[in-house]
C-alpha cells in the first residue's frame, strides 16, 4: 500500500478541516457528504484490508439509464445517444470504446454532469445528479469528480502547483484557501510527485511536454480525492510510449488506490487494459 | 481565491488590455487637471468679483439717489438683524477722467463712486487692494509723502515728494518760456496762462493768474515743506487763498490701476507698465450734477493711491472719491444712491435678499436689491457652464475608452473561452467565471484611473513649470500676462472631486466588463471546452 493516500478516508476528511463543509444550496453538499460517506464505507474498509478488485460488490458508484441526446443542426435533429444503460460499480476501470461520432465522448460530459442528458437519469451514489441545480453539479465536479482530458486543458496563466490546486482554489474563499494553503500545496506536491512532475511545480503548461501536462492534469483530478475518474481519451493525443505511462499510472490508482476509474477510448489495445469495456455503437451500449 | 489569481495572471500577461486602459488614465488624469484649473480660476474670479461688491447692494435707479439714508439703513438693520456685519451708503454715478500725458488729454470712462472712508472698507475688501501699505490699513483720501513703491506693482517715484518736483520745475519752465517771450518782445501771456497747457494742472480755479511768478521758493525749502492740512486747502472756497501744487492737494481720488496704466510688451518682448499718471497728479474729473436736466460738473482731483483688484472690468471702470465731496459737487444733500451690506460669514445672501425685497416692494420703491451673485451672474454663469461642458465632455472621452475595454473584453472573452470551459469542468460556478471578468475589468480601471489620478495631480502640481517648458519649446506664451493678471495658473485640487472622477472611471470599467463576463458565465462548458 502506497503511503501516498488517493482516495478519502473518513480519517482523512476529518483532518482538512473545511473539505467536508460545502457551500449551501447544493444537493450533494455537506448535508449528505456524511450519508454519501457511510455507502461508499466497504470499499474503503476492502481497500484497507486486501486488494481491492475482491471487494467488487453489487454496489452501483454511478448508473446511466435510458439516456439519451441529441443536437440540433440548423433544424435537423442529430441523435448521439439513443437510451445508454450501464453502471459502475465502485473500484471498477471501465473503457467505454466506439468510433468517432458514437456518442462515447457525450456520454461522459453526461455522466460529468456537463450537459444535461435530454431524458433518462443518471444515478452517482444512489442520488439523481442529472437533474440537480447548477450549483450542485458544480460542487460535484469540483470534489466528488475528477476528469481528465484528451487536450489535457490546463489553465495556460497558472504553473503546475497552481494548475493542481485549482480545484481547491474554486472551493475555498480566499481567506479559507490561505488559512489551509500548507496543507493543501502539501498534498498537491505529494500528488505532483506520486505522478512523477516534482522537478516541474513552476513551470507553465507550455513549458511541458504532452506526457506532463496529462499527468498534470491526473494530478489535478486527484486533488479533491474524488471518487470517480472521468478520463476522456486521455492517451488520444500522446504517442504510444507516453500513452502507455499515463495508463500505467491509471491502472495503479485503480489497483493500489481503489479509485474508480470510467475512460473513454476509441482505441481498442487501451481499451484492453480496463476491466471491463463497454461497447457503444450508434448511440446504444451494444452487447459485448 | 482563483478569480483574484487568474485576473491578476491576466492583468499581468494581457497588454492589450493596459493599452485600452490608456484612455481611461488620459480621460482621469484631463479631468483632474481641468477639474483643478476651473476650480483655481472659479476661485480667483469669485474672491476679486466680490472684492470690491458687497454681499447684498441696496441700489436706487435713479441717479439723483434716494434721500434719508439713515432712514434706510435703519429699516435694513432691522430687516436683516443679526446677521449684518456692516453696512454702507455710496453715490455711484458715471463720471469721465481726464488724465494730462505729455500735453495731451486722455480721456477714460469710469464709474465714480463716492465712498465713506470708515465704513466703505467694512462692507467690502476695497482696502486690501490699495497699492499704499497705510492705505490698506486706514483709507484717507489724503495724498501720503512716499511708500508707493513699496508696493507690488513697483510704481515709479509718487507722493508729496514727486509732487513738490514736479510743480517746482513745471514753475521753472514757465519762468523760462516767460522770460523768453519778454526778451523777443512779444505781450505778456499772463492773461492766458490758466489755459497753457504746462500749467494747466498745476493751476487751479482758486489760483489767481500772477501766482506762479511770485511764489518761487528755494528747492530745499519746498522738500521740506509738509502739508499741515492739504485737503482743507483744497476744499476751502475762498478765492483769495493761493493752490500752490506744493503744498495743496484737491480732492483724493482712487483710480483703478487700469486706468492710470497700460500694460504693454516693450520691444524686448517683456510685459511692462506704462503708468499715465501716478500718485500726485492732478486729473480733471467730470460727471452730471444731481437734478433735471443734468448738467455737468468738472472738479480736479489729485490722485491718491491706485486699486488693483485683478479683476480687469473693475481695474478700468471704477475710481472712488470721498462721498461728502461729490454728494457735495453734485449738490444732491444727504442723498445716496446705493446702500451696500456685508452680512455674517455663511449668511444664506439670496434669503436676506428675499427679505429686503419684500420690505422695500419694487412697485413701491424704485429700487434694486442684489446680491454680489446676482450682479455678476452671467460671469458666474459662464465659468461654471464651462466647467460642466468639460466635464460632460471628457467624461464622455472616458465612456469611449469604456468601449474600447468592452471590445477587448469580448477578444479576450473569445480568447479564453477553453479556459472557461475547464474552471466550469472543473467545478467553478458561473457567478465566478463572471467576476474573474468584472474583478479584471475592476482592476484595469483601478489600475487606469490610478495612473490618471497621479499623473493629473503631478501635472497640477507642476502646471506653472509645464507651463514654462511649453513657452521654451513653442516659444509661445501660455499664460500671457497682458491678458490675465495672474502671475501664476491657479489651480485648487478638490480631494472630492478626485475621488468622484476615479470612482467614475472604475465603474465605467466595471461597466464596460459586465457583457464580456456575461458572455463569459453564459458559455456552455462542453462547447467551451471544444473551442479550438
Amino acid at each position: 500500500m502506497s503511503n501516498t493516500t488517493l482516495v478519502p478516508r473518513d480519517s482523512d476528511r476529518k483532518s482538512l478541516p473545511g473539505a467536508t463543509a460545502g457551500p449551501p444550496g447544493g444537493t450533494v453538499g455537506s448535508s449528505s457528504s456524511a450519508e454519501l460517506q457511510t455507502r461508499v464505507d466497504p470499499r474503503h474498509q476492502a481497500g484497507a484490508n486486501s486488494t481491492p478488485t475482491n471487494s467488487r460488490g453489487n454496489h452501483t458508484l454511478l448508473a446511466a439509464k435510458k439516456l439519451e441526446k441529441s443536437y440540433h443542426k440548423g433544424k435537423v435533429e442529430v441523435p448521439v445517444l439513443r437510451g445508454v444503460d450501464f453502471a459502475v460499480r465502485p473500484g471498477e476501470f471501465v473503457a467505454i470504446v466506439g468510433q468517432s461520432g458514437s456518442g462515447k465522448s457525450t456520454l461522459l460530459h453526461l455522466l460529468g454532469t456537463l450537459d444535461a442528458p435530454d431524458s433518462g437519469e443518471i444515478v452517482f451514489e444512489g442520488n439523481r445528479i442529472d437533474n440537480l441545480p447548477a450549483r450542485g453539479r458544480d460542487v460535484l465536479r469540483n470534489r466528488h469528480f475528477g476528469m481528465i482530458f484528451q487536450f489535457y486543458h490546463l489553465l495556460p496563466e497558472l504553473t503546475t502547483l497552481e494548475n493542481v490546486l485549482a480545484p481547491v482554489m474554486i472551493r475555498l474563499g480566499v481567506l479559507s484557501y490561505l488559512w489551509q494553503r500548507q496543507a493543501h500545496t502539501e498534498r498537491a506536491k505529494e500528488l505532483l510527485e506520486m505522478v512523477g512532475l516534482s522537478h516541474r511545480l513552476t513551470h507553465k503548461p507550455r513549458e511541458l511536454s504532452g506526457g506532463e501536462m496529462q499527468r498534470t492534469a491526473i494530478a489535478r483530478a486527484l486533488i479533491a480525492r474524488p471518487k470517480l475518474l472521468l478520463a476522456d481519451e486521455p492517451t488520444g493525443n500522446l504517442d504510444q510510449k507516453t500513452g502507455g505511462e499515463i495508463l500505467a499510472i491509471l491502472k495503479r490508482l485503480n489497483r493500489e488506490e481503489g479509485l474508480t476509474i470510467l475512460m473513454v477510448t476509441h482505441d481498442q489495445a487501451i481499451a484492453r487494459q480496463a476491466d471491463r469495456t463497454v461497447r457503444l455503437v450508434e448511440g446504444r451500449v451494444a452487447a459485448a | 481565491m482563483y478569480k483574484l489569481l487568474l485576473s491578476w495572471r491576466y492583468l499581468r500577461t494581457r497588454y492589450i488590455a493596459l493599452a485600452s486602459i490608456i484612455s481611461v488614465t488620459l480621460g482621469v488624469g484631463t479631468l483632474i487637471v481641468v477639474n483643478s484649473v476651473m476650480a483655481g480660476f472659479a476661485r480667483e474670479m469669485h474672491v476679486r468679483l466680490h472684492g470690491i461688491l458687497a454681499d447684498v447692494i441696496f441700489e436706487a435707479h435713479d441717479l439723483n439717489g434716494f434721500v434719508n439714508p439713515l432712514w434706510h439703513m435703519a429699516e435694513i438693520r432691522k430687516v436683516v438683524g443679526d446677521d449684518l456685519e456692516g453696512m454702507t451708503a455710496a453715490v455711484h454715478v458715471p463720471a469721465m477722467i481726464n488724465i494730462q500725458v505729455r500735453g495731451q488729454w486722455l480721456t477714460r470712462q469710469v464709474n465714480l463712486i463716492g465712498v465713506d472712508e470708515e465704513t466703505y472698507a467694512q462692507v467690502s475688501d476695497f482696502r486690501q487692494y490699495l497699492l499704499h501699505p497705510d492705505n490698506q490699513k486706514q483709507l484717507s483720501f489724503l495724498l501720503r509723502e512716499e511708500g508707493y513703491s513699496e508696493s507690488a506693482r513697483q510704481l515709479p517715484p509718487s507722493g508729496w515728494k514727486y509732487r513738490r518736483l514736479k510743480s517746482h520745475y513745471e514753475r521753472e519752465y514757465e519762468l523760462q518760456q516767460r522770460m523768453l517771450r519778454q526778451a523777443l518782445g512779444e505781450p505778456d501771456p499772463a492773461a492766458e496762462q490758466a489755459v497753457s497747457p504746462a500749467s494747466d494742472s498745476a493751476a487751479g480755479d482758486t489760483v489767481p493768474s500772477d501766482s506762479i511768478a511770485t511764489d518761487a521758493v528755494p528747492e530745499s525749502e519746498i522738500l521740506a515743506t509738509v502739508p499741515e492740512n492739504p485737503l482743507d486747502a483744497a476744499r476751502a472756497d475762498e478765492p483769495a487763498q493761493v493752490f500752490d501744487p506744493s503744498t495743496h492737494q484737491h480732492a483724493g481720488i482712487v483710480l483703478g490701476i487700469a486706468i492710470g496704466s497700460v500694460r504693454q510688451r516693450n520691444a524686448a518682448g517683456e510685459v511692462q507698465d506704462y503708468f499715465l499718471c501716478r500718485p500726485g497728479d492732478d486729473v480733471r474729473v467730470t460727471f452730471p450734477t444731481a437734478g433735471m436736466p443734468p448738467k455737468a460738473a468738472s472738479e480736479q482731483c489729485t490722485v491718491i493711491d491706485f486699486y488693483e483688484s485683478k479683476m480687469s472690468e473693475y481695474d478700468s471702470g471704477f475710481a472712488f472719491v470721498p462721498i461728502s465731496w461729490l454728494q457735495e459737487k453734485r449738490v444732491m444733500g444727504d442723498a445716496v444712491t446705493t446702500i451696500q451690506l456685508k452680512l455674517k460669514p455663511g449668511t444664506d445672501l439670496n434669503a436676506v435678499r428675499d427679505r429686503l425685497r419684500e420690505r422695500f416692494p419694487a412697485d413701491e420703491f424704485p429700487y434694486r436689491i442684489q446680491t454680489w451673485r446676482d450682479m455678476q451672474g452671467p460671469l458666474l454663469a459662464a465659468v461654471q457652464m464651462e466647467t460642466t461642458l468639460l466635464n460632460i465632455l471628457l467624461f464622455l472621452i472616458i465612456a469611449v475608452a469604456g468601449f474600447g475595454i468592452l471590445a477587448t473584453f469580448f477578444m479576450i472573452v473569445v480568447e479564453k473561452t477553453r479556459d472557461i470551459g475547464i474552471l466550469k469542468a472543473l467545478g467553478a460556478p458561473s457567478r465566478g467565471v463572471m467576476s474573474i471578468f468584472l474583478s479584471y475589468g475592476f482592476s484595469l480601471g483601478l489600475v487606469g484611473s490610478g495612473v490618471g489620478m497621479i499623473g493629473g495631480l503631478l501635472f497640477v502640481y507642476y502646471i506653472n513649470q509645464i507651463a514654462q517648458l511649453i513657452e521654451i519649446v513653442t516659444g509661445q506664451e501660455v499664460f500671457d500676462p497682458t491678458v490675465y493678471y495672474f502671475q501664476e495658473i491657479p489651480t485648487i485640487v478638490h480631494p472630492l472631486t478626485v475621488l468622484g472622477v476615479v470612482i467614475g472611471a472604475v465603474l465605467i470599467a466595471v461597466a464596460a466588463s459586465v457583457l464580456p463576463a456575461l458572455r463569459a458565465a453564459r458559455l456552455h462548458p462542453v462547447e467551451a471546452l471544444r473551442y479550438e
